[in-house]
């Protein structure tokens, strides 16, 4: 608590940095600040032409599907990039002059939360675009945007901190956040993995490992804060609230389809009940804060003397 | 009252055998029950106080924990043991023209190191065109910094520090940055700090600034106090042990190389 003071008392570095930071992002292109809108919107066309050109994929609203599911990851995953060079690429600050060290990760949280603000505009102008109607639902996004901002703090300042010392943990956040992308319901709907009974004819010990312990790896992919910051935007932007578990029949599908549909969707939602996993997320994420922040204070008064 | 104590201070480093930057070096180096570094203490029970006003040198041959000290008083470093308090708005005249930003110009650098100096926006402003005059850099303020030369950079980074209206200056070899030109307009403004009364803490090996800028001297070597006394006394004594090293380092040479 004394450190947020502190970091308060210093502010003005702190957003000193925070405009570096924006600032040199994109100097030296001609576009500027434009790349925060232009960036998320290629992605998207990215995967415009993947999934609907080349896949075919015809669901309804599957665009906003892929937009409200990527607005929150891009930001996680910025946060979580930037976070290994936070403190190292600081090391002349460092060395110069004292100021609270808390303030290096709370600057790439800022900055990227800024970035988040600006790729938030393309989303709305996207949604003028198709006519999606605007509702007081949409403020949900801020508690999963708060969700989302404490687990990434608490894991950007840990990251941070060991960077440091060890050169290993910008290899390997690189290569773990590539698995995490795909563990994270963004491309697919939530209710994909949630039916998954079993892994089909397991022949080696990860396949075994996976398949013994689905009905709990099932569990913890649902708490991942990102699991619920992604749903929580969906529902927020979507579905005006809606529960974040939707089992939907095909347009052309019979009657009987879409009561099996209906009942797969009472019987998830009866086995994930929201509130709890929600509640869970958000433990998961301020203990992540707290923690990281604890083992960033702990490296801090070691930072000048390295390297 | 005193504006700077220190008692008793105690500065360890690690000093690794060779900088283990990855896990697996690290690892192994556990599992085979290395330590991985040495030991080092680069001061060791340092005790001292300054009075509001002082002008104090330190000085000792390389190594000898003076970049240190000035980095504690900065509280860029911690003590590792004993304890130390610092009276007033400090301003560290360290790494001078590091923590640019080549990619920014140099206004925005400025407002960036101002502010790690402990300036707000509105004091920076007032002193902005001071400082780009000090500095003679009028028309490169707003090119980036990458196309200053290493000189320029230096010279904004003093002028910038010079403007802080510190009460204590922290002064680590900066006495000889710039051109002839630079450096005398410099060195006149530090001894402007001095008629103002403010406190100084200079670390240099040009015994001659070190004289004239100071009334008191501290002579470190490898992490003690030898001497704390007046300037002149202690530079006298450092320079006699000097040239007594150095005659004992030159008849040892003749001693172990015998005429042919």
């Amino acid at each position: 608590m004394s450190e947020l003071l502190e970091v308060l008392r210093y502010r003005e570095i702190l957003w000193n940095l925070v405009r570096r930071n924006l600032k040199v992002r994109y100097k030296n292109s001609v576009l500027g600040f434009a790349w925060s809108l232009l960036n998320p919107l290629m992605q998207i066309g990215v995967w415009y032409f993947v999934f609907k050109i080349l896949f075919g994929r015809n669901e309804p609203n599957f665009m906003a599907f892929l937009v409200t599911g990527f607005l929150p990851w891009l930001f996680f995953s910025q946060t979580i990039m930037d976070s290994t060079a936070a403190v190292t690429q600081e090391m002349p600050l460092i060395k110069k002059a004292y100021f609270p060290r808390t303030i290096l990760p709370v600057s790439v949280l800022l900055s990227n939360l800024i970035h988040l603000g600006f790729a938030f505009i393309v989303l709305l102008a996207l949604f003028g675009l198709w006519r999606v109607d605007l509702n007081i639902y949409y403020l949900w996004v801020i508690p999963s945007t708060i969700l989302i901002a404490l687990f990434a703090y608490g894991l950007c300042a840990m990251l941070a901190a060991w960077s440091v010392f060890y050169a290993d943990v910008k290899f390997i956040v690189g290569n773990l956040l590539g698995l995490w992308f795909f563990l994270t319901p963004v491309l697919y709907p939530l209710q994909l993995v949630l039916n998954k009974q079993q892994i089909d004819s397991p022949d080696n010990w990860v396949e075994f490992f996976l398949q013994s312990n689905l009905p709990l790896l099932k569990k913890l992919y649902v708490i991942d804060p990102l699991t619920i910051a992604v749903e929580g935007y969906r529902s927020a932007l979507l579905h005006g609230g809606e529960n974040f578990i939707r089992v939907t029949a095909a347009a052309n599908a019979t009657p009987a389809d879409q009561a099996a549909a209906l009942a797969l969707q009472t019987s998830l939602r009866a086995q994930y009940p929201t509130l709890p996993y929600i509640i869970g997320a958000a433990v998961i994420a301020v203990a992540t804060a707290v923690i990281g922040q604890i083992i960033f204070r702990r490296k801090a008064d070691a930072f000048a003397e390295q390297g | 009252m005193s504006a700077i104590e220190v008692r008793d201070v105690w500065k360890k480093y690690r000093r690794p055998h060779v900088k283990t930057t990855s896990v697996k070096e690290a690892a192994l180096a556990i599992l085979r029950g290395q330590q991985g570094y040495d030991e080092f203490w680069a001061l060791q029970g340092v005790s001292f106080e300054v009075q509001q006003g002082e002008a104090i040198g330190l000085i000792g041959p390389n190594g000898s924990g003076k970049s240190t000290m000035l980095g504690l008083l900065a509280r860029v470093l911690k003590p590792t043991r004993g304890t130390m308090s610092v009276r007033g708005r400090v301003c560290p005249l360290l790494e001078l023209g590091t923590g640019f930003h080549p990619e920014l110009s140099g206004r925005e650098n400025v407002f960036l190191n101002s502010s790690l100096l402990g300036l707000t926006r509105r004091e920076t402003q007032r002193r902005y065109d001071s400082i780009v005059d000090f500095a003679e850099l009028g028309e490169f303020m707003d090119s980036p910094v990458k196309t200053y030369s290493t000189g320029m950079v230096i010279r904004l980074g003093f002028s910038v520090a010079v403007h802080m209206d510190p009460d204590v200056l922290l002064i680590d070899e900066v006495l000889g940055v710039g051109d002839e030109h630079f450096q005398h307009k410099s060195f006149g403004r530090l001894l402007e700090f001095k008629e103002e009364g403010r406190t100084m803490f200079v670390v240099s090996h040009n015994l001659q600034s070190v004289g004239i800028l100071c009334e008191r001297a501290i002579w470190l070597d490898r992490g003690r106090m030898v001497k704390d006394e007046g300037s002149d006394e202690v530079i006298t004594k450092y320079k006699a042990a000097v040239e007594a090293w150095e005659r004992s380092l030159a008849e040892a040479k003749t001693r172990d190389a015998p005429a042919s």
